[in-house]
């Protein structure tokens, strides 16, 4: 093998797997200061502000505080599977994300050709179903190995929830797989647009089930019954501390990256630009000059002072203001960043900003419902999510029958 | 109000498109903007009303910046939990008292406001109810407030970010 196609097949995905591995938990973090913001904001109160310019500093803190942090093991509990849990928790999630493609052209550097993905498999969709349910393993060995009865229940909870959802979350993904008829993410995407449409519409059923399970499945509002805070203490991570909980906390947060990625993917065509046919909006594919400084500037004005109420103004005010640049930008040709086309660029533009909104529903599903019962987790899970999924892939099956 | 099961075509309607859900969505996104309502303490502080009860303090003439108490004890003698401690003496021009010491212990005092009431100085009472509020301290002794303390007051520490 020449050195050529030893960089190509060997360093270029290592490189690639590193920038994602490293990306990940500082955004993770931010996603972490976002979420508390959020909820700051919707209860009416302030959100961290101490560390930094608006607590713009507070993951770092956070993350300092949890490296240095002592690392207690209870002594009763199992040591090796009490070790073993978060990382069984965290590899799943993290192996999820090969797959992920953030954008479809690739680009070159140092005259090597770069896929803005790791990897695309053809049965991508079946990989990462089987991956992410192998997560529940590391949440059960926590709840097991720490020998404590919030633990145990927690992790029983989880598991049950899990198999539950489990059924629906499959059954909304065939009928996009049937409408595109590939597994494969980048082929996925591809359909959509051939089909000049995201599969949101003729698959609002399936989007719908998609979601709702994946929120069960990520262990989230209002379906956190895993780690109850109220009746559970934390749930299954009740005994962890330091850095096995950082593992705990990246897994979770990570695989709400992964639900969101998917659900932008499958339903709202991954890295495309909105109405991907339409000629009269080719502008877009340039769009992010234009709506990066939009969405940074209405991110600050939304995070500054909200003492006045002008929250809402700030927003609009640094938004109309970054656009105001982006245009700038755009027309005037400043340092020829106007000519910078970059269909990668714009792809993973695209694909963050749906990406984000998903997160920012995670977030605001914590800010508004309250926490469903057993029973009732379970009977919207067998009594409607699968039933409604199952007519959403007879009812798909049958216009692609009459359609042809 | 006891639960209605879903009845009729528009109930039904309402719970297949969760149009509760929605609302409750509406609600937590509407809140996002409103101004917060946190009073970040102790960097700024809530305004108090005028009849806001602090510790109670003695105060000056506004006038003559002379002190109003006149010794008469009664406050001490009509305090509940006997925090009030007054030593007292003659003028020297032979008419009335003056006062030597006044303290109040403030680990007793319940803040009740009963020696205001007897408090025989008109128009303004000598004992009065102040605004001062922040009171903790390390030491039982500084809770002992001598005369000084009770004329002029703390001064509220002031904080900056």
């Amino acid at each position: 093998m020449d050195q050529q196609a030893l960089i190509q097949t060997l360093v270029i995905p290592a490189a690639q797997i590193l920038a994602v591995v490293l990306v990940l938990p500082l955004l993770i973090a931010y996603l972490q200061l976002v979420e508390r913001k959020v909820l700051g904001f919707m209860q009416v109160r302030l959100a961290p502000r101490r560390v930094g310019w608006h607590g713009l500093l507070q993951p770092i803190a956070d993350a300092v505080k949890l490296l240095i942090k002592e690392d207690t093991v209870p002594e009763k509990s199992d040591r090796f599977l009490f070790t073993l849990a978060p990382v069984v928790t965290v590899i799943p999630a993290l192996a999820a994300l090969a797959v992920i493609p953030f954008a479809a052209e690739p680009f070159r550097v140092f005259g090597y050709e770069v896929n803005p993905f790791i990897t695309d498999i053809n049965v991508a969709l079946l990989y990462v179903l089987a991956i992410s349910s192998l997560g529940i393993y590391g949440v059960i060995l926590g709840g097991w190995a720490s020998n404590s009865k919030y633990s145990l229940l927690g992790a029983l909870r989880s598991s049950a929830q899990m198999i539950s959802y489990e059924v629906p979350l499959g059954f909304a993904i065939i009928g996009v797989m049937m409408l595109a008829g590939s597994a494969s993410m980048v082929e996925i995407v591809n359909a959509q647009k051939a089909a000049g449409v995201w599969y949101v519409l003729p698959q609002i059923l399936g989007f719908f089930c998609y979601f709702i399970a994946a929120v069960a499945e990520t262990n989230r509002v209002p379906f956190d019954l895993p780690e109850a805070e109220a009746e559970l203490v934390a749930g299954f991570h009740t005994e962890y501390s330091g850095m096995k909980f950082a593992l705990f906390f990246l897994a979770e947060y990570t695989n709400m990256i992964v639900v969101s990625s998917i659900v932008t993917i499958l339903f709202f065509g991954g890295w495309l630009r909105p109405f991907p046919n339409v000629a009269a909006l080719a502008w877009l594919e340039n769009g992010w000059l234009l709506f990066v400084p939009l969405v940074a500037g209405g991110f600050l004005g939304w995070l500054a002072d909200q003492k006045l109420g002008g929250g809402l103004r700030l927003m609009f005010a640094g938004g109309i203001a970054g656009a105001a640049l982006g245009v700038l930008i755009a027309r005037s040709d400043v340092m020829g960043l106007a000519g910078l086309q970059v269909p990668a660029v714009s792809g993973v533009f695209w694909f963050s900003l749906k990406v984000s909104f998903f997160l920012f529903m995670y977030i605001w599903f914590r800010g508004t419902y309250p926490r469903y019962r057993y029973d009732q987790l379970m009977a919207l899970g067998w009594k409607w999510l699968i039933p409604m999924s199952i007519l959403n892939v007879v009812g798909t099956g049958l216009v692609i029958l009459i359609t042809g | 109000m006891a639960v209605r099961p879903a009845s009729g075509f528009r109930d039904l309607l309402k719970m297949l498109l969760l149009l509760e859900l929605w609302v409750g969505l509406w609600v937590t996104l509407k809140n996002q903007f409103r101004p917060h309502i946190t009073v970040e303490y102790p960097r700024e502080r809530v305004e108090l009303s005028p009849r806001f009860r602090g510790v109670p303090r003695l105060r000056f003439h506004p006038e003559n910046g002379e002190e109003l108490c006149i010794a008469c004890h009664l406050c001490e003698t009509v305090c509940p939990d006997n925090c009030i401690h007054i030593v007292s003496e003659k003028k020297p021009d032979g008419k009335g008292k003056r006062l030597v010491s006044f303290e109040i212990n403030y680990e007793r005092c319940c803040f009740c406001g009963l020696c205001v009431d007897p408090c025989p100085t008109k128009p303004l009472t000598a004992i009065y109810m102040s605004h001062d509020y922040e009171m903790a301290d390390f030491k039982r002794e500084g809770f002992v407030a001598p005369l000084k303390v009770l004329l002029n007051g703390v001064d509220p520490k002031d904080y900056k970010e």
